[in-house]
């Protein structure tokens, strides 16, 4: 057998290995979310008091057994996300898109969220005519969403959050802005490694895996773009990415 | 009493999902395979139909084409809630006729409760 049809059959193990992969960890997410879903279901029910009274001290344990289940979830969640931002660059979808609209998308989804904590999110789009975007949509959907979720995360109560976007050469830079509880200096080289989570986050949010900057970062390397964050004066923090806007793949 | 079509295969989150929902005030069927779904979406007068998409015999999506091909559900609005959370499987499902797709793990049964309460009112 020559050495290209070696090199062949080799890709094509590797590809099927691939899908094995992928399709282990999509059948353990989702038997994991079954039987978290009935915990949570379960937690709800009993802090809702509709399996009768509970005494104080059995409401404070439910709360942090429910909490604690939510954690269970998200780390599930976001163990899958990042598994598809891992998988090799074949299975990135490029195709140009417009990326106004897929942040106004991603904007109308957190809604409810930014009304029920009294967040106004304003997107500063721009003015001119914009290119159009050569990514993967629904990787960049996770950057966008992770950066917002964060936002929100840690703002407190009536705080704004600022998108803004522009063309710069040939990147297209994005920026979110919140004026949260922003990045402590001993944090900074810290805050895109996995599993990494400040002290100051996990007070502000129990509920968080590490897991989303580290994605967000790994995608956005993927699409040849860079990411990087700024404190601004005052409290809060800035997220930059820039993206090639036609990328060769 | 508006009638809602249970479709799960897991009868311990059948049992959960079926008692909300009796208690807020529907009137219940269930069906736990592929197969039982295909005979149950001929009942009568089914408001809406809550479907789950792994299945035995039968998907979820087997289960959807049959409900859009069948006189008395082809309009019925149906409200796919499945653990898989795949932008593809939602995408699918919405292109079968599906009014909304919910990943059962990110919402609580009152949540449920009121994301039907708005199908239903459409």
């Amino acid at each position: 057998m020559d050495e290209l049809e070696k090199l062949k059959k080799e890709v094509s193990q590797l590809k099927e290995l691939n899908e094995n992969k992928s399709d282990i960890i999509s059948i353990t997410a989702h038997q994991l979310r079954t039987s978290l879903s009935a915990l949570k279901w379960i937690f709800k029910m009993f802090i809702d008091r509709d399996v009768g009274e509970l005494t104080n001290e059995q409401n404070e344990l439910m709360q942090k057994a429910y909490v604690s289940n939510e954690r269970m979830l998200v780390l599930v969640n976001d163990l899958l996300t990042l598994s598809h931002s891992e998988d090799a660059f074949i299975k990135y979808n490029f195709k140009k898109i417009n990326i106004i609209h897929t942040i106004e998308q991603t904007i109308f989804e957190f809604s409810g969220e930014l009304s029920k904590k009294g967040i106004e999110l304003i997107f500063l789009k721009p003015e001119e005519s914009f290119p159009e975007l050569n990514c993967d949509e629904e990787m960049i959907r996770v950057v966008i969403q992770n950066l917002i979720e964060n936002a929100i995360k840690y703002s407190n109560k009536g705080g704004k959050i600022f998108i803004s976007l522009k063309q710069e050469d040939h990147n297209i830079i994005m920026s979110v802005h919140d004026s949260g509880i922003g990045i402590e200096e001993e944090d900074k080289p810290s805050i895109f490694k996995k599993f990494f989570r400040s002290e100051k986050a996990k007070v502000k949010d129990p509920i968080g895996s590490g897991l989303g900057l580290f994605t967000t970062k790994n995608i956005v390397e993927k699409h040849n773009g860079k990411i990087w964050f700024e404190k601004t004066d005052g409290d809060g923090t800035t997220f930059f990415v820039s993206l090639p806007i036609s990328l060769k793949v | 009493m508006k009638k809602v079509l249970i479709i799960e295969d897991d009868s311990f989150l059948q049992g959960l999902e079926a008692n909300k929902l009796e208690n807020v005030g529907y009137s219940i069927i269930t069906a736990s395979t592929g197969e039982e779904a295909m005979e149950k979406i001929n009942e009568p007068k089914i408001d809406l139909i809550l479907l789950d998409l792994i299945l035995p015999n039968f998907d979820g999506f087997e289960v959807l084409k049959k409900i859009r091909e069948t006189e008395a559900t082809k309009n019925v609005p149906v409200i796919v809630f499945s653990n898989l959370s795949e932008e593809k499987d939602q995408d699918k499902a919405k292109k079968m006729g599906a009014s909304d797709f919910m990943v059962k793990s990110n919402f609580t049964l009152d949540e449920l409760v009121e994301r039907i309460k708005k199908v239903l009112k459409k």
